[in-house]
């Protein structure tokens, strides 16, 4: 077994990080070490190998998505920050609002305002579907939630998105119940006379893939 | 002697199936926890009734009027339901709704809601792109219509529903 210095050396080498002093000497131990050129020797060529055969750049599945997170939570930490900088001040600051003659109209209208949201009957109802956040990753696609209280519903409309072709024969199925395979990572469904009409699984990427196809 | 006359008559008969190519009997699955039941349907809705698939698929008997509640939010004259799709909605795992191969949702539970309900990671999907990813609290009595896109001058439009039961 070799020693790490050696096998640090040895992929340092293979990766070309090594300077021109560096580079020579390790050459000249190879020479003496037979046994230590040999498995350079199979290093590189797997590593010419495996470069070969892999793409340069791999696609990050969503990678939007993370980026969007990230940049929330950016956003979110420097709004945290400024808040906390604006409440350092403290007491004293506040002690004077207090002592101005417009504090109190102020605050009965902020109150009148808190009131009428909080007792508003269409306003976060505890009875109603919401929708907490969306993201859409086509950047085309817009949507827009609201609740509708004629249709006693809860609105996510889905706005630019390409239509589905004229043509195309869009169709339903009808599924009455799943049983979920964990091991497989795969559902299967049945429809209501216990037969099963398709699987749901995913692919190398994540995907959602349905056998049969349709 | 019985018992271990009956485990070879079964072991007996187990190899017989195998040997003839059927497959060994099927243990029954396993039942895993869930926070809820859903109901999820593809809609058609158009103007032109010409443009009806002539799909007969009924509507859930706890959502009452929903061609008029989806009349009030979607300017169409004629709802179709394309599929329907009743599913548990499984604790650990996540969950498929698919009442068409064309649009169909993922579920992932995030467990019970304040005041009732069950708070819910949701994603469409058209084949194999997501169209958008939502979290949302879905509650009972209160179904959540999702526009999807337009289809022969209509519209296809998913609803999802929880279930009472």
């Amino acid at each position: 077994m070799k020693p790490p210095s050696e096998e640090h050396d040895l992929i340092r080498w293979i990766d070309g990080e090594m300077n021109e002093t560096e580079r020579a000497t390790f050459e000249e131990r190879l020479k003496q070490d037979p046994v230590l050129a040999k498995e350079a020797r199979q290093m590189r060529d797997l590593s010419t190998s495996l470069r070969a055969h892999l793409p340069a750049e791999m696609r990050v599945p969503h990678a939007d998505y993370f980026n969007t997170q990230i940049e929330v939570r950016i956003t979110q930490m420097a709004l945290d920050d400024t808040r906390a900088k604006q409440a350092a001040p403290g007491w004293g600051i506040m002690l004077q609002w207090l002592r101005q003659p417009w504090f109190a109209m102020a605050g009965t209208a902020a109150l009148a305002v808190l009131g009428f949201f909080l007792l508003s009957p269409g306003t976060g109802d505890a009875s109603e579907s919401m929708i907490l956040s969306s993201y859409t990753p086509n950047t085309h696609v817009q949507a827009r939630t609201y609740h509708d209280t004629g249709a006693e519903a809860t609105v996510l409309m889905l706005d630019g998105l390409d239509a589905v072709p004229a043509e195309r024969k869009v169709s339903g199925i009808h599924i009455q119940r799943s049983e979920v395979e964990p091991e497989l990572a795969s559902t299967t469904m049945f429809d209501v006379h216990g037969t099963p009409v398709l699987m749901i699984s995913r692919d190398a990427l994540g995907n959602p893939m349905i056998t049969p196809r349709g | 002697m019985k018992p271990f006359l009956t485990a070879l008559s079964l072991l007996a008969c187990t190899a017989v199936a195998c040997a003839q190519g059927e497959p060994p009997p099927q243990l029954s699955s396993v039942k895993h926890a869930t926070d809820g039941h859903v109901w999820g349907a593809l809609i058609f809705a158009t103007n032109d009734a010409t443009q009806l698939t002539g799909a007969s698929e009924p509507v859930h008997a706890e959502l009452p009027k929903l061609h008029e509640r989806l009349a009030k939010v979607f300017p169409f004259k004629h709802f179709e339901i394309l599929g329907q799709h009743r599913q548990d909605i499984f604790r650990e795992y996540e969950s498929w709704v698919v009442p068409s191969r064309d649009l169909f949702m993922k579920i992932d539970s995030k467990g019970p809601a304040d005041k009732g309900g069950v708070n819910l990671h949701l994603q469409v999907w058209r084949e194999q792109q997501v169209l958008v990813k939502s979290d949302a609290v879905l509650r009972k009595d209160s179904p959540l219509f999702i526009g999807g896109p337009p289809w022969k001058q209509g519209r296809l439009i998913f609803v999802l529903f929880l279930e009472r039961k």
